[in-house]
Formats: structure tokens, C-alpha cells, sequence
């Protein structure tokens, strides 16, 4: 029932309260038919029994059988009769009816005076006496309860057509008239239907009358409405904040041009100078190279000090050039992505820096199998530098030990190079990957303090990450991902 | 009909006779003799409201203490019964129903003749008591008691029989000579 359409609820609501109340006055008016027959046909039988009484004294006074048979065999003119008979004062049967009634139709002796339904009978004992004066015996009559059952079966009849003609009528009114109610509520299920599923909220239900329901439609429509509006607001507010994005996107795609069109001019920049200053490095090199060859004699020690120191300070620019050059070629530089074998990669630069520094005893750790998406050439710069950094550094431990490895963290690749060495201070963490940025002094551990800074161009190329950790004295560990 | 009637007679005796072992005949006639009082009407002069209903016997007693016990408590309306038993004729005043033994029988002529037109019920198991101008006489038949009426005499004594009782009864008249 709980699913049923409206239109069907009504219905049965309205059939079931109409067929509840007539199966109630039915079974009412059933009931008071066969009371009342009831009480009719023992007050019949009461009056009967009076009359036969009242005409039984003689028999009963002078004994007289045939008088009593006589009497009692008038009862045979009413078909509803059983069974009667007269008793003497002294409660002897004298008479019965039918003449031949054995013990199953009339009591043996007579039992108290009054009418009571009894196995399907009315039975009926009354004092027999002539006038006021003493009893001379019982009449007893047994009537069957027929009429009653009639009243029963005729007023049940009446009851059951009544039911069936009133339940149609009531079926036929509330067919007609649930609509009254259903009609307002289908039309409103229906807008709204429409209204939800076409997002077309410009829809209004139809309006019957000025109820509850009518109510309830006005309010709906005033949704509606105010839905209607604020989906317009939304609409507008939506086109303007496009229209913002767009203008600001096209403000920023004009910056980050501009942006990149200053690095790359910053990019030349520093190319070239680095390129146009290694020439005359070359000839105060090369020159204060002649110098010591050829006038080292007039020099005196002192020259030749000088000189040496020139020359050293100006490999050491060359060098530093260098590295700046490859960083500018870093970030000029096109890539190529591939699938790459960072551990072989590994293993050739071990064996490179093992072939330079025999004598450096650091043992290397590299796990087999590690790969990653990316471009070999650049990638195997990032290993180079933190490779020998990690060999570096961590040369002047008795146990130098450097690993390469990867982890997984929350599903993305961690590679992990890793030594035991000097380590530094968290606090200096930011400025390990800044060019010329520098935490041990040249004299320390040799370096131009632009690896890193290098390391971390091409990672960001990659669109990866990097990142340091580190205790001094205690080593460093570098994690990146790609 | 009448043989349907004997037929009956011998039935019913037969169930009374089987159903009442114990009852008596004079128990039977003591009881008749008080319940005629509530069939019979007399004259209100003869029976003033204050006075008993006199039961009285004439002649010897055959009923001895049934009467008795029969009327012990009993009232016709508000009246009393009483018994009253006569030797002689002339001891017989005031008197509603008067049994006549059979010790009478001799005399019942000139008993009838004495007691004249007074409303007395006249009762008796005597041979032809009805037909010799009796009012009610018991007739003994096969153990049963039945009742022959001279109505023509009741009337003459301005007893009136109700016909209730005259139901149950054999009317009979006095033969003309």
C-alpha cells in the first residue's frame, strides 16, 4: 500500500472507512434482528404457554390424561412446536406431546419456571394454577428456534446485498470524488517531475482551489520562482567570473612570456659572457704559462709564487665557467624522454670516479633495476653530481660508504643517494641548491658551489623534486623524484 | 369414539398406574374433593368472604386423615378450609361441599331430598349417586378415578360447575320417570 498512486490510496481509504461502518451497522442490524426474533418467539411462547396453563387446570386437577392429551395435541397447528407436556404437583408426567415423546423430547421432572434457549431450542416451564390459588402442576413446551435462524438468513441476505450495493455506490462516489484531492497533488508531482528532470524552472503547477492544497501550490510556484532567479544570479555571476578568469589567464600568459623571454635573454646573457670571458682567461693563462717558462729565471721565487697562483686562480675561473656553461646549456637544452637505467648509469660513474681516485677506498652501494622516465643525458648529470658529491664528501671517513636506492612514498618514487660524510646543518638546508652557494670552503672540500643548482634545473625540468637531508658530521642524504 | 376413548382410558391408567404406585384411592378422592373448591362457584350469600370453605363429611369417614393433610394450610383466596365431619343430617349448617359415604348409600335419596335446593356441592363414590340427582360422583375405572355430573342438579342448587371441570367430567341427568 505504502507505494501505491494517490488516486488508489484515497480509494481504499474511502472504501475501507464505508465498508468498516456498513459491515458494523450490518453486523448491528443482524444482530438486533435476531435478538429481537428471539425475544419475539419467547414471548410467544410465554403467551402460548399461559393460555395452554390456564386451560390445563382441570386435566391436572382431576388427573384426567385424555383431557391433558386433548389440550396438548392443539399445539400440533404450530409447526414450531417440539415437544410438551404437563406435570403434576407432585412433578409426574400426565400428558406429553407428541403422545409418543420419549426422554430426549421431554424432561423427566419439570425443572424451574421461566423460557431460556437451550441446545438449539427454546424451552418454556410454566405453573400451572387455577387463579390465585395453589399449583396444581408445570406445563412445559419446547419450541424450535427456526424462526430465528429465518431472521437470521433473511436479515443476513438483506445485510450482504446492502453491503455490496452500498460498497459499489461508495466505490463509484470515491472514484469520482478522490479526484478532488488526488488531481491538485498529481499536478504538483508532475511540475515538479518536470521541473527536476528538465532543470526548466520556469514551469508553474496549476492552481484548483484555495485549500491547503491550493496553499501548498502557491508556495511550490513561489519556489519555483525564487529558483528561477537565483539560478539567473548564478548564471550571471558564473559568465563574470569566466570573464575574469580569461582576462587574468591572459594577463599571466603575457607575463609568463614576457618572464621567459627575460630568462632566455638572461640565459644568452650569461652564456655569452661565460663564453666571451674564457678567451682572455685563456691568454692570462697561457701568457703567465709563457712567463714562468721563459723568465722564470728573472722572476725570482717570489714571480713564480705569483704567477702559479695567477695561473691556479685562473683554472679555477675556467673551471667555474665551465660549470656555468653547462648549466645554461642545462636549461637550453632540448630533452628527450625515455625510459632510462638509472643503476647502470650509477655503476658507469662509480667506475669513473674509482678509475680517477684509486687510492680513495669508499664503498659504493647501488641497487640493480632502478629506472625512471626522463632524459638520460641530464639525468646522468644529477647522478654525476650527487654521486661525487656523496664520494667527496665523505672522503675523509675511515668507512666511506655511499648508497643509491629508491622508496616508495604515498605511491610516488623516491631515488635516495646517500653518504656517511660531513653531513650540514638543517638550518643551511635552502642554500644548498643555490648557485655558488657554498656550506664548506674551497680550501675544505674543492667545489664551484653551482652542482646543485644544476641538479636541481634539470630535476625541475622533469618536473620533479628535490630535496635534502642532513647532520653534521654525520652525513647527507638527497632524495629527488621524477 | 368411544372405543378410541377406552383405548386411551386403559393407556393412561396403565401410565398412572406405573407412575403413581403410591397414591391411594381415598388420598386421590381427598385431593379431588379439595380442588373442586377452585371449580365451583356459590351463591355469595352462602359463602360470605369471612367464612372457611367447609369441607364436610356424612356417614363414615372412609378418608380418614387424607382429607386432613390434603387442605393443611391451604386457602381458596383468603378463606380457609375446614372439615367437618356429620353423623346426622340435621347437624349439616353451613357446608360448601359435602362428601356422602358409602355407608349412606341407603339414604341417599332422602339425604338429597333434605338438603333441598341449599348450595351445597354434593360428592360421592356411591353406585348411580349422579343419576339418583348428586351433583359430582366418583367413578372408579380400572384404578382411575373419573367424575360423573348431574348438571341439572348443581344448577337446581344454583352451584355453578365451571366448564373447565364439566371438561374433564361425564355429564349424566336424572332419568325422567
Amino acid at each position: 500500500m505504502r507505494d501505491w498512486p494517490i488516486k488508489r490510496k484515497l480509494t481504499a481509504i474511502l472504501l475501507l472507512i464505508s465498508g468498516l461502518v456498513l459491515v458494523l451497522t450490518s453486523a448491528a442490524f443482524v444482530t438486533y434482528e435476531v435478538v429481537t426474533n428471539r425475544e419475539t418467539i419467547k414471548i410467544h411462547l410465554a403467551t402460548r404457554s399461559r393460555i395452554l396453563a390456564a386451560n390445563s387446570t382441570a386435566a391436572l386437577a382431576f388427573a384426567n390424561e385424555t383431557d391433558a392429551k386433548e389440550m396438548l395435541a392443539a399445539l400440533r397447528f404450530d409447526p414450531h412446536m417440539v415437544a410438551a407436556a404437563l406435570y403434576d404437583r407432585d412433578g409426574r408426567v400426565l400428558a406429553t406431546y407428541p403422545v409418543t415423546a420419549g426422554a430426549d423430547l421431554v424432561p423427566a421432572a419439570p425443572q424451574p419456571d421461566g423460557y431460556r434457549f437451550e441446545g438449539g431450542r427454546l424451552v418454556g416451564f410454566t405453573p400451572v394454577a387455577q387463579g390465585a390459588n395453589q399449583r396444581l402442576g408445570t406445563l412445559y413446551i419446547a419450541s424450535d428456534t427456526k424462526a430465528v435462524s429465518d431472521a437470521l438468513r433473511l436479515s443476513g441476505i438483506v445485510a450482504i446485498v446492502v453491503l455490496a450495493i452500498a460498497l459499489l455506490a461508495a466505490y463509484a462516489l470515491a472514484a469520482a470524488l478522490q479526484g478532488r484531492i488526488s488531481a491538485p497533488i498529481l499536478a504538483l508531482a508532475e511540475t515538479a517531475t518536470a521541473a527536476s528532470t528538465r532543470q526548466d524552472y520556469s514551469l508553474r503547477a496549476p492552481k484548483f482551489g484555495e485549500d491547503e492544497l491550493g496553499t501548498l501550490t502557491d508556495a511550490f510556484n513561489q519556489m519555483l520562482g525564487r529558483i528561477e532567479e537565483q539560478k539567473k544570479e548564478l548564471q550571471q555571476h558564473a559568465t563574470r567570473l569566466e570573464q575574469r578568469v580569461a582576462e587574468r589567464t591572459r594577463e599571466l600568459e603575457k607575463r609568463a612570456a614576457e618572464l621567459l623571454a627575460a630568462n632566455n635573454e638572461l640565459d644568452a646573457f650569461a652564456y655569452s659572457v661565460s663564453h666571451d670571458l674564457r678567451a682572455p682567461l685563456r691568454s692570462i693563462d697561457g701568457f703567465s704559462q709563457v712567463l714562468l717558462e721563459d723568465y722564470a729565471t728573472q722572476l725570482g721565487d717570489g714571480g713564480r709564487d705569483s704567477l702559479h697562483r695567477v695561473r691556479a686562480a685562473s683554472q679555477r675561473m675556467a673551471t667555474l665557467i665551465d660549470d656555468l656553461l653547462k648549466l645554461a646549456r642545462v636549461t637550453r637544452a632540448e630533452m628527450r624522454t625515455e625510459r632510462v637505467d638509472l643503476s647502470a648509469i650509477a655503476r658507469d660513474i662509480v667506475v669513473d670516479i674509482q678509475r680517477g681516485a684509486p687510492d680513495h677506498q669508499v664503498e659504493f652501494a647501488v641497487r640493480p633495476g632502478l629506472e625512471a622516465q626522463g632524459d638520460s643525458r641530464l639525468l646522468r648529470v644529477v647522478l654525476d653530481n650527487l654521486l661525487r658529491n656523496g664520494w667527496k664528501y665523505s672522503s675523509k671517513r675511515p668507512h666511506a660508504r655511499v648508497e643509491f636506492h629508491a622508496l616508495d612514498e604515498n605511491g610516488e618514487r623516491v631515488f635516495v643517494v646517500k653518504d656517511n660524510g660531513a653531513g650540514f646543518d638543517m638550518r643551511y638546508a635552502d642554500k644548498l641548491f643555490g648557485v655558488f652557494q657554498r656550506l664548506h670552503s674551497a680550501a675544505e672540500f674543492e667545489g664551484t658551489g653551482v652542482g646543485l643548482a644544476t641538479v636541481r634545473r634539470i630535476i625541475n625540468r622533469h618536473g620533479g623534486r628535490i630535496w635534502a637531508e642532513g647532520v653534521v658530521d654525520q652525513g647527507a642524504t638527497f632524495y629527488f623524484t621524477l | 369414539m368411544a372405543l378410541l376413548k377406552a383405548a386411551f382410558t386403559v393407556l393412561t391408567s396403565a401410565l398412572l398406574l406405573v407412575q403413581s404406585p403410591r397414591a391411594s384411592e381415598y388420598q386421590v378422592k381427598a385431593v379431588f374433593l379439595f380442588n373442586f373448591a377452585q371449580f365451583v362457584e356459590w351463591p355469595a350469600v352462602a359463602t360470605p368472604d369471612s367464612q372457611p370453605v367447609i369441607i364436610g363429611v356424612l356417614g363414615e369417614d372412609p378418608l380418614g386423615t387424607f382429607l386432613d393433610e390434603t387442605v393443611r394450610g391451604e386457602r381458596l383466596g383468603l378463606r380457609p378450609f375446614e372439615i367437618r365431619r356429620y353423623r346426622e343430617l340435621t347437624d349439616i349448617r353451613a357446608c360448601n361441599i359435602l362428601f356422602i359415604s358409602r355407608s349412606e348409600s341407603e339414604r341417599v335419596g332422602e339425604i338429597l331430598a333434605a338438603l333441598g335446593k341449599r348450595p351445597i356441592l354434593t360428592v360421592s363414590d356411591g353406585d348411580d349417586f349422579a343419576k339418583r340427582g348428586g351433583m359430582i360422583q366418583f367413578v372408579n375405572d380400572k384404578n382411575r378415578i373419573r367424575l360423573r355430573i348431574n348438571l341439572e342438579a348443581a344448577q337446581a342448587a344454583n352451584v355453578t360447575i365451571s366448564s373447565k371441570l364439566l371438561r374433564v367430567a361425564e355429564i349424566v341427568r336424572t332419568p325422567r320417570p
